[in-house]
């Protein structure tokens, strides 16, 4: 084929002058209007209906006039307490929950994320059995389903399950030794056991430090040092020995039922348990896939190297697989925690005293619903702004970077 | 010039926004008066009267007074008052939307315009009356707060109830009669709240040792046990409840109306007005206090208007409707075995204190 002589380029027309409509200035401007506009006409519609009512917080100061169970390590009444005392036993209800079912749904997850890529056929199929099942129910349906079971599968307190006078288990919650403070056998204070914690919040660091030596030592001889059992060994002799030096200021309070209720060492509520399941097995079934993720997004390479150097399999899941694994997860992880600090308010479902129950409870008696819910919304925007803090920062503090 | 386009867009916009604000501020003092913009006069009525339909807020749960039966049909003693207020103002006691309202969201629902009225075995306090943006209207019941155990429970007065944990409906006056009781007397207790029937089935299923609410509603709750005979009520009545319908504020016309409904179906127990003699009295009243209590000419006379806000033979159609205060009672919680005699609810010319004003 022949090549074309490049022809001259046309000439263009006389430069037109754009419609407004297509100016992309005019177009930016005009969406911002809009969007301004709409702002601003349901604020102001908001602020017309709210109007008329009077607002303020003064309310929070009176006495509560309503008692609130499930209480630990509190003691408030309605008769002396104000009603803003009770919110903050409500708010500790909710961080306690929230807390353990952080702790607990990234065990679980971790288990059952690393169970679904098990060789183990069966072991395999039973966690993603777990996931499919768990994920995609409701959560409130799943608590409300883990209180019946609790409340109408368990005995009542009279026909109460006595595990050898050690434990007991009936539908109003199960009961279990507890620590408690004690002067110990030399008759002390109570108080002996803030030393003791503080020994062994020393020991802890004394181990910690033990351990990170041996390690680099082993690391520089290539001689086994053994940095776990040493750094254990040590915190176990510190502890034990302040221990006894200090007349062993703890005891373990045995449970008692006491007429129709526990007494003594630590009772845990039906209604905190099917909330605290429903939570940690509903997140749980989240984080295993999260963790099943970041495990196949290693390169392949990682786990052949470490079957090649001669690693069993418990090795090469603790000592290459997890370690990298586990580090790309904390985004993800942080979703999951924001999740459960907020589904915690499903409390309401099962009778449990969480920060939103009280406040419902609240707002129920003397309304100042605006201000209730407004209360209720910088509280749990807080609560997940702290645990954003934590996890950006360990985000930060386990991040590899490049040399 | 792209500078004064800016602004010029900005002012639009804010005009924009305030056209669309004076539109929306035009068309509805009616829209005002249902969210209870606590400024406007409220006209409740005609509100009705435009939709055709009351909305009446019930409970769905309680045997008696509010339920919810299996085909979706509402019955009960409250529920008797829904009618006879559709049969007063729309002249057909099946013109009620009935809006099942639980106990912590029922003040928020009125306040809302999403119910005309609560007729919601609601107790009448200060507190309420005062802070909640509802008005209440003649009691229709009186109750008292009171204590139900399992028949086996070692509990038998007041002082065994310390420790005790009790099942509760959550967002009542009977939890803070609870806590005055309790702490008055220096006693513990752990209270379990919950909503609907959930205080009742924790109670069951013995979660709780005790469980309180209105003396009538926990009759009526027990009543409708597979084993009533199973549990027992302590001899204690630990506060007043009287159980009245509530209107929002600043509707006086509306509330009349509730309240003289109300009289009129005590008027009409103590006159001897009933479903079995209306039709004939209607006709030929025995005398002029019929009369006017059903709206109808005595002796060739006018028909009386006492200026109330609806037809003047509101009443009378109630009355077809529902019967008089009397037969409301024995039609609904009087089913459950709660007797009326010698109670606070009897007429007051029978020991009680149902004293309605004169309807003149």
């Amino acid at each position: 084929m022949a090549v074309q002589a490049p022809q001259a380029p046309a000439p263009l027309p006389p430069p037109q002058e754009t419609p407004l409509r297509y100016q992309r200035g005019f177009r930016n401007l005009a969406l911002q209007a809009v969007y301004v506009g709409i702002t601003a006409f349901v604020i102001a519609y908001v602020v017309l209906q709210l109007g008329g009512r009077e607002y303020g917080f003064g309310f929070l100061n009176q006495p509560a006039a309503f008692d609130v169970g499930n209480q630990w390590l509190t003691n408030v009444d309605g008769t002396t307490n104000s009603r803003f005392t009770m919110y903050l036993v409500g708010v500790w209800s909710t961080i306690r929950v929230v807390l353990l079912a952080m702790a607990l749904s990234t065990l679980l997850g971790i288990l059952i994320g690393v169970a679904r890529l098990s060789s183990n056929w069966l072991l395999s199929r039973l966690a993603m059995l777990f996931v499919e099942i768990f994920r995609n129910a409701p959560l409130f349906v799943q608590i409300v389903l883990w209180y019946a079971i609790v409340l109408y599968g368990f005995p009542t307190i009279q026909n109460v399950i006595n595990i050898g006078d050690f434990a007991f288990l009936s539908n109003r919650g199960f009961a279990i030794p507890w620590p408690v403070p004690d002067g110990g056998f030399w008759g002390g204070p109570d108080w002996l056991v803030v030393i003791w914690v503080a020994a062994l919040i020393g020991a802890g660091a004394a181990a910690r430090r033990l351990r990170r030596r041996r390690q680099l030592a082993e690391r520089e001889t290539g001689q086994v040092r053994h940095p776990n059992r040493w750094a254990f060994g040590l915190f176990a002799a510190v502890a034990l020995v302040s221990f006894l030096l200090l007349g062993m200021p703890v005891s373990i309070d045995r449970p008692i039922v006491e007429g129709t209720s526990y007494a003594e060492g630590m009772g845990v509520l039906p209604e905190f348990s099917a909330l605290l399941l429903g939570l940690t097995i509903y997140t749980a079934a989240f984080v295993a896939e999260i963790v099943r993720g970041s495990i196949q997004a290693l390169p392949r390479g990682q786990t052949e190297a470490a079957s090649a150097i001669g690693l069993t399999g418990y090795q090469r899941l603790t000592l290459v697989v997890l370690p990298q694994a586990l580090r790309q997860m904390i985004p993800s992880m942080t979703n999951q925690y924001l999740n459960v600090s907020k589904n915690s308010s499903l409390a309401s479902g099962v009778s449990y005293y969480d920060l939103f129950f009280v406040a419902n409870i609240i707002q129920n008696k003397i309304g100042h619903a605006v201000e209730v819910f407004l209360l209720i919304t910088v509280t749990y925007m807080l609560m997940s702004f702290l645990i954003s803090v934590v996890m950006n920062y360990v985000n930060r503090r386990v991040t590899l970077h490049s040399v | 010039m792209k500078r004064i386009n800016r602004l010029w867009m900005i002012a639009l916009a804010a005009s924009l926004a305030l056209l669309a604000l004076s539109a929306c501020g035009g068309d509805d003092d009616q829209q005002q008066a249902a969210a209870g913009g606590a400024e406007s006069r409220g006209d409740t009525i005609a509100l009705i009267q435009e939709r055709d339909m009351l909305k009446c807020g019930v409970t769905d749960t309680l045997p008696g007074f509010g339920f919810r039966n299996p085909d979706g049909s509402y019955s009960g003693f409250d529920v008797e008052f829904c009618k006879a207020l559709a049969a007063a103002v729309l002249d057909d006691p099946d013109k009620v939307e009935y809006v099942a309202a639980s106990s912590s969201a029922r003040f928020e629902l009125l306040a809302a315009g999403q119910v005309d009225v609560l007729v919601r075995v609601t107790t009448i306090t200060a507190e309420r009356d005062g802070g909640r943006g509802v008005d209440f209207a003649q009691t229709t019941f009186y109750d008292g707060q009171g204590f139900v155990v399992h028949d086996d429970s070692p509990i038998r007065a007041a002082e065994d109830m310390d420790g005790a944990t009790i099942c509760v409906a959550a967002g009542t006056t009977t939890e803070q009669n609870l806590d005055d009781f309790f702490n008055e007397r220096g006693l513990t207790y752990t209270p379990l709240p919950g909503e609907g029937s959930e205080p009742q089935d924790q109670f069951v299923a013995r979660r709780c040792d005790v469980f309180t609410s209105d003396k009538s509603g926990l009759a009526a709750r027990i009543a409708a046990l597979p084993n009533p005979e199973d549990y027992r009520f302590l001899p204690l009545t630990i506060s007043k409840e009287p159980l009245a319908p509530g209107v929002r504020d600043y509707d006086s016309d509306w509330k009349d109306v509730v309240n003289w409904v109300v009289y009129g179906l005590i008027n009409a127990e103590e006159l001897g007005v009933d479903s079995g003699n209306l039709t004939a009295w209607a006709s030929d009243p025995p005398n002029t206090a019929v009369a006017r209590l059903l709206g109808v000419p005595y002796d060739g006379g006018e028909i009386a208007d006492l200026g109330l806000a609806v037809d003047p033979q509101f009443i009378q159609r109630a009355l077809r409707a529902v019967g008089n205060y009397g037969e409301i009672y024995e039609r609904t919680v009087g089913q459950l075995g709660i007797e009326r005699e010698g109670t606070l609810n009897a007429l007051y010319t029978e020991g009680g204190i149902l004293y309605a004003p004169p309807y003149r």
